[in-house]
């Protein structure tokens, strides 16, 4: 014969029981939901509980380019004080802004300018989120770019909010071609111990293919998002290679991701994989290290590691 | 601590804190760990099950930001909440030495399970995450709630073992 349960208590037990199984089943659920429904619940998260956030993030950016449009009035006012200073970070934000301008006159291509923020939590490294979405044209794999070059690409599209990859992130792969001679291969991004060490790996490059130091890799219009010719990096070196007959080479990025704050997202990006859009970058040749200065720590602190 | 009225408020504006800093203001890591400081605080007054559906809902919130990695937030604080829920029976002091000691290994354990559950690709060196970053993290975010709630008198020095 079952005891009695006089207060309840057992009772209380079991539906404890209950709902802890039930929130540890959910989370593991949650886990294993196929990509589209996990999508689904994080645009919810982010144009509900997580809105007000994003706002505060949105409008702080939004300040700080009015601050940027201030100060220019300031330096029209004072323009010896302003010599001064040397680059700071709203100069830098101003330089940028300026550039964007100058791309957006020569793309031929349908595109829309963002705004963009880090959301800066815990799993969403190397994520951008984009003050643009579904309502503005963007879709799933359209290329963001900067005045420098290939930032990322779209990877959810909200209704009026996207998230976007940059070249640092895991998942981040593109087909290039080297300006000159259009030796082919594919630029992944490699992680380095430090986020600093982050940059691109070159592979698939056939042994007999010539490919030199300080090369330009643009992109090579294969594949179903990117256009060509949107600079992504410069060769740095060769890397080791496995056995086999292909070499790799580190990469020197040309869009630098960790001071971003506006891009422009080409949309449609897949119908313009005909394009070439090499003629609206003008570059300037890369910088020689040694020049910068010798005590400085090269550029290739990952030497000899096998990527 | 519970006693006080001041006990929930305090918790709501850790999250508050938490998602202002680090979504709002973009501060990311530089801003202590206030989410899982809240949840471990209001596991040990709450039961498992609700403990672990607080826990749930805070990962949901992590995860809203995350691709690779979507739900290992919610589960890792889930099995945290249900920890620190279990903590209760064991071990009763409230003074400011033994929740510095229980929110720093708590911080720690939640950088450590979801190192565990995150996806390889996401996921950073084992001994820079485990052996540096995240106790680094842990100290710093027990340290200022613990900040937080002696200032507001939620915990005293003299506090009863």
């Amino acid at each position: 014969m079952r005891p009695l349960d006089v207060d309840g208590s057992a009772r209380r037990v079991r539906r404890d029981r209950f709902w802890t199984v039930f929130w540890l089943v959910g989370a593991v659920v949650l886990l294993l939901l196929p990509l589209s429904a996990q999508q689904g619940i994080s645009t919810v998260l982010r144009s509900t509980v997580l809105a007000p956030f994003l706002w505060v993030q949105a409008s702080l950016q939004q300040g700080q380019l009015r601050a940027t449009e201030l100060d220019d009035v300031r330096a029209q006012l004072d323009e010896a004080l302003v010599r001064l200073v040397s680059l700071n970070t709203l100069q830098l934000e101003n330089q940028e802004l300026r550039a964007l301008m100058d791309l957006r006159d020569r793309l031929s291509i349908p595109f829309v300018a963002a705004s963009a923020i880090r959301p800066g939590t815990r799993g969403s490294e190397s994520l951008l989120m984009l003050d643009v979405g579904i309502q503005d044209g963007v879709s799933v794999g359209d290329p963001v770019i900067s005045a420098e070059g290939l930032l990322g690409v779209v990877r959810e599209v909200g209704p009026t909010n996207s998230l976007a990859l940059d070249w640092t992130h895991p998942d981040f792969a593109v087909s290039v071609m080297t300006e000159g001679l259009g030796v082919g291969g594919i630029v992944e991004a490699f992680r380095g111990s430090f986020r600093e060490e982050d940059r691109l790996l070159l592979k698939g490059v056939a042994y007999y293919e010539p490919v030199e130091v300080g090369e330009l890799l643009v992109t090579s219009g294969l594949g179903a998002f990117y256009p060509r010719g949107i600079p992504v990096g410069w060769v740095e070196e060769e890397a080791t290679s496995d056995a086999g007959w292909q070499r790799r080479f580190w990469v020197r990025p040309r869009a630098a991701v960790e001071r971003v704050t506006h891009v422009v997202v080409l949309i449609r990006g897949g119908e313009a994989v005909g394009v070439d859009l090499a003629p609206v970058w003008t570059l300037p040749p890369p910088e020689d290290p040694e020049a910068e200065g010798s005590d400085e720590e090269p550029m290739d602190s990952a030497e000899g590691r096998q990527p | 601590m519970k006693g006080s009225l001041l006990f929930t408020p305090v918790l709501v504006l850790f999250v508050f804190a938490h998602l202002l800093l680090r979504v709002g203001f973009g501060v990311g890591d530089a801003a202590p760990d206030l989410l899982t400081v809240a949840l471990l605080l209001s596991a040990r007054e709450l039961r498992g099950g609700q403990a672990a559906g607080l826990g749930f809902f805070f990962g949901l919130l992590e995860d809203a930001f995350s691709i690779l990695s979507f739900g290992a937030n919610a589960l890792t604080l889930v099995v945290l909440a249900l920890l620190g829920s279990k903590t209760r029976d064991l071990l009763v002091s409230e003074t400011p030495t033994f929740l510095l000691a229980y929110l720093t290994v708590g911080v720690w354990l939640r950088g450590v399970i979801h190192w565990v559950l995150a996806a390889g690709d996401v996921r950073a060196s084992p001994s820079m995450v485990l052996v540096v970053e995240a106790p680094v993290v842990a100290i710093y975010s027990a340290g200022t709630a613990i900040l937080v709630l002696m200032m507001l008198g939620l915990v005293r020095r003299g506090a009863q073992e």
